[in-house]
């Protein structure tokens, strides 16, 4: 659906992209991550051809942007990291004016916009948008950038202003996209991610450092320790003597590697000793750690 | 142009809703009124005050007030109308920009030189029409009081008037093409009619400068043929079409 190839970007002598590589699948649902500053914004402007890139190539659906036209653009819905509306029109009314404004052809507008408000929640919402919170305005915000039909969505960064319910909304509404629209987005949020994304790329130093599904990421940066929890710490106290590289984190917790303390040896040691295990479990990292992990690489 | 018209409504919508229209119309409807009032108050306030003049050692002689008198308070308060109107359409592209809804709209795909069309059209016709409402009201009070024959070329010099106020608003628009703050298009229209008027202090250039065209008192009483007026109007109407050409290109490079 998007590819990016080498896409090179730097304002005055401070580089920002150099030379980033991203493949967006068709029909995924994609966490484009990085910190503030890491160029997340910069990268989909220049997608929209809102912004002159300083080297490489982006393709969307197979064809060329280029900086200024917009000819691409007809494939992609973008919700812009601030989106701003007409306080003085409700949203029916905006978004039968952004019909009108990119001439999008529509047997029937006002059921497509009523289909669309319900999406997003808000269906019963009668006032202007004068009055909207920042989530509902988020919300909006998908609305019209769903409303051409786009093949591809472009959020920037849609969660990070937002508390937790009104984060739980948006991902909910990009999350039942899937499967008909590809949906790019940005965050700094890793949990985001987490929740709903089938791929992910982190962005760090103007590189995509990281790209994969999350379940693949993981898998490959799957972490050989384990974590053991006793019901009393006279129990802790006999396995940590009988395997002394094991760390205690708690009275009645620690935590083991693989590479120095045998699992079926912790096991059979507590079996023999009627020691009762409430939890034995792998540790799996989250993306958070894995993110710092690779930094530091 | 579906998408003209749906900017064009657009503009109109937020000209009721914020009231703008309301404002604009009002103002310029009282001025309307205003025009004869005055006319007709004057002697009732000379004679209020003859006492107070007559102990100051000034003799009040009989004064007549007629549609003159009038249309000269029209050509005094005509001014205050424009500023009032420059005053309220001068952040007609910029509250756009500090809002970030320009961005928005520009992705939608709509031609820049559409936004730059419908933004003229609105304020043109709000121009002449509260304009021109003003006009009506004052001419209707003169011919009901008085006899509106008495003023030589009439029609030239309100039509000129109106042209400079045209002028004004094309300025808005080059203006606000080139500038980021509501105080800069103030500033820029603001300091362009000042240069104007300047030049109408140099008898050579005098005749050329649009400034010219707010002296309708000279036509009505005569002192002035409306040809005269003729390079002034001829200048003017160039600075229109070529300012809205210019703000074109210039809105098209703009990084918003
Ligand atoms: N128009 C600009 N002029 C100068 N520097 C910019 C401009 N836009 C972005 N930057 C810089 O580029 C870097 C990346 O910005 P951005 O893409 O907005 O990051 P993100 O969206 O990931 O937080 C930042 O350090 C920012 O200061
Ligand atoms: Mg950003």
């Amino acid at each position: 659906m998007l590819v990016i190839k080498g896409l090179k970007k730097s304002f005055g002598d401070k580089d920002v992209l150099r030379g980033l590589d991203l493949t967006v699948p068709a029909g995924s649902i994609f966490g484009f991550i990085g910190k503030n500053g890491a160029g997340k914004t910069t990268t989909m402007k220049a997608i929209l051809g809102l912004m002159k890139a300083d080297g490489g190539s982006i393709t969307v659906n197979g064809e060329d942007v280029v900086y200024g036209q917009t000819l691409t653009n007809k494939y992609i819905g973008y919700l812009p990291d601030v989106p701003e509306f007409y306080g003085f029109m409700t949203a029916r009314e905006y978004l039968a004016f952004s019909a009108g404004i990119s001439e999008m052809n529509c047997d029937n507008l006002s059921a497509r916009i009523e289909e669309l408000l319900t999406l997003v929640g808000l269906g019963e919402e009668k006032h202007r948008i004068k009055g909207y919170s920042r989530g509902m305005k988020q919300r909006l915000g998908i609305a019209q950038a769903l409303l051409s039909e786009p093949l591809l969505l472009i959020c920037d960064e849609p969660t990070s202003a937002l508390d937790p319910v009104g984060r739980k909304e948006i991902l909910d509404i990009l999350l039942s996209l899937k499967g008909k629209t590809t949906v790019l987005f940005s965050t700094h949020i890793l949990a985001d991610v987490e929740r709903i994304c089938t791929d992910v790329a982190f962005l760090d130093g103007g590189v995509i450092t990281l790209q994969g599904s999350p379940a693949e990421i993981k898998k490959k940066y799957r972490s050989d320790e384990y974590c053991i929890e006793t019901e009393c710490a006279s129990h802790m106290e006999l396995i940590a003597k009988q395997f002394p590289n094991v760390k205690i984190s708690g009275e009645t917790e620690a935590t083991f590697s693989l590479a120095d303390t045998e699992l079926f040896a912790v096991m059979e040691f507590a079996a023999s000793n009627r020691i009762p295990l409430p939890k034995l479990q792998r540790l799996e990292p989250s993306l958070e750690s894995l993110f710092l992990e690779v930094k530091e690489k | 142009m579906r998408s003209f018209i749906s900017f064009t409504k657009k503009e109109w919508l937020f000209h009721m809703r914020s009231g703008k229209i309301t404002v604009i119309l009002l103002i310029f409807l009282l001025l309307g009124i205003m025009n004869p009032a005055i006319a007709k108050l004057t002697p009732w306030m000379l004679e209020a005050m003859s006492e107070s003049l007559s102990e100051a050692g000034m003799t009040v002689s009989e004064v007549t007030v007629d549609a003159m008198t009038s249309w000269v308070q029209f050509f005094k308060n005509a001014p205050m109308g424009l500023i009032v109107f420059v005053l309220i359409e001068a952040s007609i592209f910029t509250d756009e920009y500090r809002m970030g809804t320009m961005v928005m709209i520009l992705t939608k795909g709509i031609k820049r030189y559409k936004v730059i069309l419908a933004k003229a059209s609105v304020m043109t016709v709000l121009w002449s029409g509260a304009y021109w409402l003003s006009f009506a009201v004052t001419y209707g009070y003169n011919s009901y009081f008085w006899d509106n024959s008495v003023a030589q070329s009439l029609i030239p010099s309100v039509v000129y008037w109106w042209l400079f106020g045209m002028l004004c608003t094309v300025l808005i628009l080059f203006f606000s093409a080139i500038m980021k703050g509501t105080t800069s298009v103030l500033l820029g229209v603001g300091a362009s009619v000042l240069f104007f008027y300047i030049l109408t202090l140099f008898a050579k250039v005098k005749k050329f400068s649009p400034a010219l065209l707010m002296d309708g008192n000279s036509l009505i009483y005569g002192a002035e043929d409306a040809e005269a007026y003729v390079p002034a109007v001829m200048v003017t109407s160039v600075l229109v079409l070529a300012l809205t050409a210019a703000s074109i290109p210039l809105f098209n490079k703009r990084q918003v």
